[in-house]
């Protein structure tokens, strides 16, 4: 990069072509902040390792497709059975103990992350593993200023299809009201019969399931390491805590930053509209403190 | 001249009215006790005259002044001391620490970096520790305290502050008999040279304290009176004491 | 005040005034260079972890944003020292500008040319830009996990911009003046016990301060607002104010930690802006106790120390290690080895407070009450 052309100058076609990158950035955002927004939202508990989640989801991914030859459409739910059971053993091990010190579980969550990088560093070593992509998503669509890969076409489907299966767990079951019960009261909830330490399990396991879904998608669009969890964990927290944490605020969030983003980076580039979206953030969060939905009020 | 007047206040949310047009005000040197059931909108009426929640519509004055518009801490300093429904402790710290940090008329960063000494032994600090009776809790940590004593705490804090006002809401919720008892001697200790609104539910407690009472129904004044007005008033039997009456 | 030797202020003050003495004689008896600059990077270490006691244990703020402090002071000394060793006519920009294709020293290099500016703004651009984003987050009141989240978005955003700004920054290779810090007309050696004693200087200094800081009122309200920061308010303190003064300090200490830094190696690269570096440092505070100081500069020597131990070969399982060490620290020991050592002194004294098992309970109401769920 050079000073000189930092700035890029409007023009209609390639503007059009960002806004649509912008789309499959949000796809991309929002499904590795799904859940994300579910277990912060549900438990109040910030999963640090929720990257590294998703990382385990990818590199699982390649284990299945490469090692033992499934094909790519069915890694997506054994991935989420994977890291669901994964999400269990830990929310058992670590997590239980800590439920009443937010704070305490970030940091025991940041140690865990630092066991899995490790930890898969050992096993499949630090250099680059792939993931393939199947050939039915090998097309472009093309035309005057749409580029986009059948592959990310895919991930934007599957970004609306996971939105919706978790809005329907969430609205329309009897465990998705014992889960909104336990979220707004978990006394309250506990008095009408839900054990809230199950529904704290099952949400959890949800949680890491999705970020096993998004780990397979992530891989076949990018190669794999063991710390690429680091590269979606900053963005992921910035959409649930401007969305309100909630799934419609998380939904409507990642439209928001993701088209931003893409805006920015059009007209300078992708580091600098980076350190512009995040000041933006901060400054938003200045504003609105309760995020783009939420609104809530402690009585005491 | 009355100390606190709320005119016409109002306070709505979304589609929900907590407040509406009420109208109140204490005099100096008052106890007044605020009546309702649950929902009334008592705890929302303290929290529009301490600043916690912004009101709708309507004034509220201090000492003649408007102070709906300030933040908390300016309407602290202004002398409005509160206790909370639920008693609200500096759990790590010492129950003496608990009061310092109340007793200071300092409030900026820079002047209290440069202050070392502790209050006790000052002649209003004693005091109030003996009038709330933690003499003998004062090296322990507050969040170790009973029930009870986490409530006289927070009455000597606030009263650490010196104010003019006292809000005081439920001092007794959660209090043994014995307990209660020793909260209505501190309050009756107060009155005069204190001015103290409380919220109250303790009917026991009340007749125990109260001057002058002022109930509340769905958010608007529903009477006010002295006791005994209170207790033979038909609307007051009918949506709050029900049957039972005044006793 | 109870009978625990622990909570005795001049026994205190005591403990640490001895360890600067012992940490300050050491070279006396290492004399190798290296294990003096080993040292001297130590003390930088547990500078930054007293930072992050100072914010975290006292006030309550989970600050994941060190390193924001750390690495702008220590680009900002980079710079200095680079521009001491440029020369306005015969050199005048550094050559990693010159293979970045600039013909003209960039504006914020030009300040550097003098070293008096260049220091002033090593320590200032760090604490105003902690006192900017602290008022931003403060008077929001944001709290909790959410300060947590936003300084580690900003760490991130910062970490970027030095990545990605080659020309001015010489980008992942990062900036090496070729020339040792020079003032009053002396080369601070990087590898000589003077500038050892510069660190442990700068360590002891800082750290006596913020303890006597948290001892003067203006301490013990910091440590109520972090209870309970609403109590506070409605006793009439401006807690957006107090957070922004002690958010600031540890910005200053982190700055002065990033300072020493860049004076004993003699590089700075974006590592130094690392989202994990940060972290790491509430590691060392964690472990060594984050309600006390002298934990936390424990906890840093203990941690690095060890991972210097394990050695190149481990390095992969030393993460392992670390990740492990601190699950374990904060399932079973959440105040660290300090609270460790208050457990056991207070089992020696007469009288014993009992310790509440859930001591932090308090907090997280606090948080809860504060943060915009």
């Amino acid at each position: 990069m050079s000073v000189n052309d930092f700035w890029t100058p409007f023009a209609l076609l390639p503007f059009l072509n960002a806004l649509i990158i912008g789309i499959s950035l949000i796809s991309i955002w929002l499904i590795a902040a799904l859940g994300l927004t579910i277990i912060y939202g549900t438990m109040g508990v910030i999963n640090m390792a929720h990257g590294e989640f998703i990382m385990l989801g990818a590199y699982s991914t390649y284990v299945l497709q490469t090692l033992i030859g499934i094909p790519f459409l069915l890694c997506l739910p054994l991935s989420f059975l994977i890291l669901a059971a994964i999400g269990w053993v830990i929310e058992r091990g670590v997590i239980r103990t800590l439920y009443r010190r937010p704070l305490d579980t970030l940091l025991a969550t940041w140690g865990l992350s630092l066991i899995l990088v490790q930890g898969v560093r050992l096993i499949f070593g630090g250099e680059p593993q792939y993931v393939g992509v199947p050939s039915w998503l090998n097309f472009q669509i093309q035309a005057d200023f749409i580029h986009l890969s059948g592959l990310r076409l895919f991930i934007i489907v599957m970004a609306i299809v996971m939105v919706a299966v978790t809005w329907f767990l969430l609205y329309r079951t009897t465990l998705g009201i014992c889960v909104r019960a336990v979220m707004q009261d978990k006394e309250m909830a506990a008095s009408f019969g839900i054990d809230a330490n199950r529904i704290y399990s099952l949400t959890f396991c949800y949680g890491a399931g999705l970020a096993g879904v998004a780990g397979s998608m992530f891989g076949a669009l990018k190669t794999l390491f063991p710390d690429m969890g680091g590269g979606y964990i900053v963005e992921a927290f910035l959409v649930v805590v401007v969305g309100g944490v909630q799934l419609a605020g998380s939904v409507l969030s990642a439209s928001l930053l993701g088209e931003l983003n893409s805006i920015f980076s059009y007209f300078t580039n992708d580091t600098f509209a980076r350190f512009v979206l995040f000041t933006l953030v901060v400054v938003f969060l200045r504003i609105r403190p309760q995020g783009l939905l939420a609104e809530k009020m402690t009585r005491r | 001249m009355s100390l606190l007047e709320l005119k016409d206040v109002t306070k709505v949310y979304n589609d929900y009215v907590a407040v509406e047009n009420f109208n109140f005000s204490v005099t100096d040197g008052e106890l007044r006790c605020l009546l309702g059931p649950n929902g009334a909108g008592k705890t929302t009426c303290i929290d529009l005259i301490t600043g916690r929640q912004r009101l709708t519509s309507g004034a509220i004055l201090f000492a003649g002044d408007d102070i709906c518009r300030l933040p908390e801490q300016s309407i602290a300093r202004l002398g409005i001391g509160r206790k909370f429904q639920v008693p609200a402790i500096f759990k790590e710290l010492t129950v003496e620490d608990n009061l310092e940090v109340a007793f200071s008329r300092k409030k900026d960063p820079f002047a209290n970096m440069m202050t070392l000494h502790r209050s006790y032994g000052q002649k209003r600090y004693d005091e109030i520790v003996e009038l709330v009776g933690l003499k003998d809790r004062l090296s322990s940590q507050a969040g170790l305290l009973s029930h009870g004593e986490t409530q006289w705490l927070e009455i000597g804090m606030v009263l650490m502050q010196d104010p003019r006002l006292l809000l005081m809401d439920e001092p007794t919720a959660g209090m043994t008999e014995q307990e209660t008892m020793k909260t209505s001697e501190i309050f009756n200790s107060l009155k005069g040279s204190h001015t103290l609104v409380v919220v109250e539910h303790d009917m026991s407690f009340v007749r125990e304290i109260a001057d002058i009472i002022t109930v509340m129904h769905m958010g608007t004044m529903l009477a006010e009176g002295t006791l005994e007005e209170i207790g033979n008033d038909p609307r007051v039997k009918e949506v709050y004491l029900g049957s039972e009456g005044l006793g | 005040m109870n009978g625990n030797i622990y909570h005795n202020r001049k026994a205190q003050w005591a403990i640490y005034l001895a360890a600067f003495a012992a940490l300050a004689l050491l070279p006396i008896f290492f004399d190798s260079p290296f294990t003096l600059n080993l040292l001297a990077r130590y003390c930088v270490f547990a500078l930054l972890a007293v930072s992050v006691s100072l914010v975290w244990g006292y006030a309550g703020i989970l600050s994941l944003g060190q390193a924001i402090a750390f690495g702008l002071a220590a680009y900002g000394m980079a710079m200095t020292m680079q521009m001491q060793y440029q020369d306005p006519v015969s050199d005048p920009i550094p050559s990693f500008m010159l293979t970045n294709e600039l013909e003209t020293l960039p504006l914020v290099w030009a300040p550097f040319w003098s070293t008096p500016i260049g220091l002033i703004l090593t320590f200032g651009v760090p604490t105003v830009f902690f006192i900017v984003f602290g008022i931003l987050m403060f008077q929001a009141r944001v709290a909790g996990v959410f300060v947590a989240i936003m300084t580690l978005a900003m760490t991130a955003a910062w970490y970027s911009m030095a990545y990605d700004m080659q020309p001015f920054t010489a980008g992942f290779n990062g900036i090496s003046p070729p020339l040792p810090f020079q003032i009053f007309g002396t080369e601070v050696d990087p590898y000589s016990a003077g500038a050892y004693w510069v660190c442990v200087a700068f360590l002891a200094v800082l750290t006596l301060g913020a303890k006597f800081l948290m001892q003067t009122k203006f301490g013990l309200i910091v440590q109520a607002i972090r209870d309970d920061a609403e109590r506070a308010r409605f006793l009439g303190y401006n807690v957006a104010y107090y957070q922004v003064v002690v958010f600031a300090l540890s910005g200053f200490l982190a700055a002065s930690a990033g300072f020493c830094w860049v004076l004993i190696v003699q590089y700075v690269s974006p590592t130094s802006l690392e989202i994990v570096f940060s972290i790491s440092i509430v590691i060392w505070a964690a472990v060594g106790g984050r309600t006390s100081l002298l934990g936390a500069i424990i906890g840093a020597f203990l941690v690095n120390g060890m991972q210097s131990f394990v050695g190149d070969e481990l390095q992969q399982v030393w993460m392992l290690i670390l990740g492990a060490i601190f699950i374990g620290v904060v399932l079973f020991l959440p105040r660290g080895l300090a609270g460790f050592f208050e457990l056991v002194l207070g089992l020696f004294s007469g009288r014993r407070e009992p310790q509440k098992s859930d001591w932090n309970t308090g907090r997280t109401s606090a948080v809860t009450k504060e943060s915009a769920e």
